[in-house]
């Protein structure tokens, strides 16, 4: 088992230089679908199958076909600039939004601090382990978590989904998705 | 002769292959049924709405892939898409501020009078809604781009 996950990240580390380093961007779209392959497989052996299915699905499916639609979509821009312009209005929301980011960061436990609770195993990862069946039902711990434990961020999360959705139909000015 | 003048300009989406097509024709109803599998099942086995939905999303992706990008557009029509992914939305919202209308907290599955409330809540949640709002999202946005912004079509 071990060897497969050497093998597999062996996989992974050489299908990304390949993406960074191939000119041709056909050919970086496809090499980039099969590092999501390599990825979800990755995660599958480390216990991790709903990331794997995730990464299968979303990474190496809907990316790698919203990639190849966009190549397929665009030109070559027309003019000789080098550097886009830049929208001061762009510009301000953007930076307005990592502030508002970067103010949680003194909230965050220090990078590798082994007493962070979600390290230190009986605070967090164990009550989720051997309580959530008895009090959510679900055999499935992750679902557990993501639906019930922290059923408040996963509707955050799908409003966001939802709000990509809506985002993408307000840049390209349409009015419906189909 | 003018058509293939014409499309020489037009960068082109899509292109009839027989192989495409007779993958396509044999692997969705698989892709389709995993796909229910992962999210009717999400509590017990691996997966989930999301990642459920998104497979279902696929499978609209795949025909799409196959059989050209409009005509399964004009297949779809213009309204299914945007009322999956709003319904998703509502359900989601509906159940989480319903507990707090029967006095509890936002998805306090607990306060409602059902057997087994929590576990039918999170079923009903990741059924509901999570597949729902991923499922619209990846079918929009795929067709989205595809259309690229208005006013670009030929």
């Amino acid at each position: 088992m071990e060897y497969v996950a050497y093998a597999l990240a062996l996989f992974v580390i050489v299908t990304a230089v390949a993406t960074a380093l191939l000119r041709d961007i056909l050919a970086a779209i496809v090499v980039f679908g099969a590092y999501s392959l390599g990825m979800a497989l990755l995660y599958t052996l480390l216990l991790a199958p709903d990331v794997g299915l995730t990464e299968a699905v979303i990474g190496a499916g809907v990316t790698t076909l919203l990639l190849l639609l966009t190549i397929a979509k665009t030109v070559r821009p027309s003019d000789d600039r080098n550097i886009e312009r830049i929208d001061p209005r762009a510009l301000f929301a953007c930076g307005a939004l990592a502030a508002v980011f970067g103010l949680t960061l003194p909230g965050l436990p220090a990078v590798g601090d082994p007493d962070a609770p979600i390290i230190s195993y009986d605070a967090v990862t164990g009550y989720y382990l051997t309580q959530s069946y008895s009090e959510t039902g679900v055999e499935n711990t992750v679902t557990a978590v993501l639906a019930a434990y922290r059923g408040f961020d996963t509707f955050g999360e799908a409003t966001v989904v939802f709000a990509a959705g809506v985002a993408a139909l307000v840049v390209l000015r349409r009015e419906v998705f189909t | 002769m003018s058509d293939a003048a014409a499309d020489a300009d037009e960068p082109r989406t899509y292109i009839e292959s027989e192989v495409i097509m007779s993958s396509v024709r044999v692997v969705a109803p698989f892709v389709l049924t995993f796909g229910l599998f992962v999210t009717f099942h999400g509590a017990d086995s691996p997966g989930g709405g999301f990642q459920g939905g998104a497979l279902v999303g696929v499978v609209v992706l795949m025909l799409a892939f196959a059989f050209g990008i409009d005509p399964t557009r004009q297949w779809l029509g213009s309204r299914i898409v945007t009322i999956v992914a709003a319904l998703g939305l509502v359900v989601f919202a509906a159940i989480g501020f319903g507990s707090v209308a029967l006095g509890g907290g936002f998805l306090e599955y607990a306060r409602y009078p059902l057997h087994h409330p929590t576990k039918l809540g999170i079923e009903a949640v990741e059924i509901g809604g999570i597949a729902l709002i991923v499922a619209g999202v990846i079918i929009g946005l795929f067709f989205l781009t595809a259309a690229g912004p208005r006013g670009d079509e030929s």
